[in-house]
């Protein structure tokens, strides 16, 4: 095997792999501390994309600025989310929030389609048809960027958990919501910076990636399926999981990829979950509680 | 008495003329179920704008028997099952003398058992699949008519072309998991087989893949000669940037939408060494097509694509059965379509074989320094 081709294939792989970590971060910190499955994650990316789709063509924002512009958007849609809705599921049944996070997730996608039409969209930049090369392997600046915008939001997104107050609170309340408002601890704004900083991620992820994919409003439907698998591999609620699970499938789709079928790779996915529930239904990393 | 018998018979019959007249002064319903949403909605547009303009055309110069023309679209998302509610929903109301089009192969396939059971002429402009007209005519589906040329016809046209050029050995296919890129493959391996040849490898995509990134490291480490290319859309659009980015090296062929390239890809010169077959390309030089393509031009404010001018030419054709079948009775129009002999705009005549199928040209197409050029037709 030539060893430029194997290179190519990780390279892509990790790419892919990062990729997946932006979408599935924020997805599994929301269900680390409030034990909510948003089944509306892929809209929030894809509304991510759309808004960073009209701020660049529309608006004439710059690429930076409208990263930092849509973040802050998804941040505040967040809120909003969380105050009008998820705040209301507290307590609730598993059940109960399966559906209306399922709901919104129809009312988002429906009213995208309404709202944009399904037709895709491409988004120019500057660097549209920028390549960079690593070692004979060529990729995309844009995707190198993705990249680098993935590895700062995964570092601040541990250090935001491991460092600081605010996220020992985080901590506290996905392992014992009782107790940690015995301690003084306010469950229900730590729940909402959890669900603020997810939604955050999937804005920011959208915002990243829409210069990369078409912009359409079911591009959210593929990788949200694909951020359930890795939550579900890495380990429920396990943010760390969910990152090093996603890399390891993106790695591994890629390398596959290379040798087998499409079809197959496609697969791999939910073969590895349906796998790992069999075998260690906690995730590869154990359950987080361990946001 | 006589008197009053004569007032009472002359006012119905002025009744009676009256009546005939509105009927005749109600138009003639197309009804047309085509994409207008979703990945491939701009070939959706096009084939609306197409079909609108030779309806334009056609009522600018009186209409037919007497009538003006007029053409329903509804959406099928290039969706089997859409398609089938959209046409069932047609059928339903009994309005519409004929069914056009259905744009992908899949959509068209799932049509042709709706309009065979209902007894209304289905006219295919773009869908490509070989198996429509295999399952039309003799022995098949008789209310089916395909314009536009087959995958295998073209294909095989394609293959003569680049085995005359010494490039049809090692050949790769990359193309989306429908009716139309299966069409594809099967349609090459047949024209390559003829030779004593075969594809080097297949690879299918889903449709709506946004990441070709894999695919495309795998297809170049085999270094392949040729890569054919059978997507579309949103798809092409995505795979386009994502070749770019992996450095390319391997020639296109197949399918390629040439004229759907992005501008700095192609002006780069990057793609140059491609060969494609299609059915049709602006450029062409006949009368008919210049004339066409400045009407368009004019009414739309863009220029046209092959989905563009095959739904024009399919709705003359149309028409031209309409005409001459003297009646809107889909029986009439599905007779008078078997009888048609239609100049086309690329000089060709276009005739039905006994598979309902039209036999037009196909363009063999190339990008060399930057740009689209024809290089030669062939019949198919």
């Amino acid at each position: 095997m030539d060893a430029a081709f194997f290179v190519q294939l990780l390279l892509n792989g990790l790419v892919l792999g990062v990729i997946y970590a932006l979408i599935a971060m924020g997805l599994s910190l929301i269900f680390g501390v409030l034990e909510i499955i948003n089944f509306a994650h892929g809209e929030f990316y894809m509304l991510g994309a759309m808004a960073a789709y009209f701020a660049v063509e529309r608006v004439h924002l710059g690429y930076w600025a409208t990263i930092v512009a849509v973040t802050i958007g998804a941040l505040c849609v967040g809120w909003v989310l969380y105050e009008a809705l998820l705040a209301r599921l507290a307590g609730s049944g598993f059940e109960r929030s399966i559906l209306v996070t399922l709901g919104l997730s129809m009312v988002l996608q429906n009213g995208a389609v309404f709202l944009f039409t399904t037709t895709p969209k491409m988004l120019q930049t500057a660097d549209t048809y920028s390549n960079v090369t690593i070692g004979g392997a060529r990729i995309a600046l844009l995707r190198v960027l993705a990249l680098g915008i993935g590895v700062v939001a995964y570092a601040g997104l541990h250090l935001m958990l491991h460092r600081t107050q605010v996220g020992r609170a985080m901590r506290g309340v996905a392992q014992n919501r009782d107790a940690a408002l015995m301690v003084g601890i306010d469950p229900r704004a730590v729940s909402r910076l959890a669900v603020v900083v997810g939604i955050g991620l999937s804005g920011l992820a959208g915002a990243a990636l829409a210069p990369v994919y078409a912009v359409h409003p079911l591009m959210g439907f593929a990788f949200v399926f694909k951020a359930f698998a890795i939550i579900i591999i890495g380990g429920l609620g396990n943010v760390s999981g969910a990152a090093v699970a996603a890399l390891a499938l993106g790695v591994l789709e890629s390398v596959m990829g290379g040798f087998l079928p499409q079809v197959v790779v496609d697969a791999l996915s939910f073969g590895a979950m349906i796998l790992v529930l069999l075998v260690r239904p906690q995730g590869l990393f154990g359950r987080g509680v361990r946001v | 008495m006589k008197p009053l018998v004569r007032s009472v018979t002359g006012v119905l019959l002025t009744l009676a003329m009256l009546g005939a007249g509105a009927q005749t002064g109600a138009p003639i319903v197309i009804g047309a179920s085509i994409p207008l949403t979703g990945g491939v909605s701009t070939f959706g547009q096009h084939s609306r704008w197409g079909s609108e303009l030779a309806i334009a055309e056609a009522n600018a110069a009186g209409g037919v028997l007497g009538r003006k023309l007029e053409i329903d679209y509804q959406d099928n998302r290039c969706n089997p099952a859409e398609a089938v509610k959209s046409v069932t929903q047609m059928i339903a109301e009994k309005k519409y003398v004929a069914i056009f089009d259905g744009l992908c192969s899949s959509a068209a396939l799932a049509i042709m058992p709706l309009v065979e059971r209902a007894e209304i002429p289905f006219v295919v402009a773009n869908a490509s699949a070989t198996a429509i007209a295999e399952k039309s005519g003799v022995g098949g589906n008789k209310w089916t008519f395909k314009v536009n040329p087959t995958d295998a016809s073209m294909l095989d046209a394609l293959v003569a072309w680049l085995d005359k050029e010494g490039k049809a050995a090692n050949i790769a296919f990359l193309g989306e998991d429908t009716d139309f890129g299966r069409a594809g493959v099967a349609g090459l391996e047949a024209a390559l087989k003829k030779r004593n040849r075969a594809l080097a490898s297949v690879d299918f995509y889903q449709k709506g893949t946004a990441d070709f990134t894999t695919v495309f490291a795998k297809i170049k480490a085999k270094k392949p000669g040729l890569l054919a290319l059978y997507a579309i859309d949103a798809d092409f659009q995505n795979a386009m940037r994502q070749w770019y980015a992996a450095g390319g090296g391997i020639p296109l062929t197949g399918r390629v939408l040439v004229d759907q390239v992005p501008k700095a890809i192609m002006a780069s010169g990057f793609l140059d060494g491609t060969t494609s077959v299609q059915p049709y390309d602006p450029s062409i030089d006949t009368p008919g097509n210049k004339a066409f393509v400045e009407a368009f031009q004019k009414r739309f404010q863009t220029a046209p694509i092959l989905v563009s001018f095959e739904a024009y030419e399919t709705t003359r054709v149309l028409i031209d059965a309409i005409k001459r079948a003297g009646s809107t009775e889909p029986a009439a129009i599905r007779d008078a379509l078997t009888k048609t002999k239609y100049p086309s705009l690329l000089g060709n005549t276009i005739d039905f074989d006994d598979h309902n199928l039209a036999h037009n040209n196909a363009v063999i197409l190339g990008i060399r320094g930057g740009k689209v050029v024809v290089l030669g037709f062939s019949k198919t």
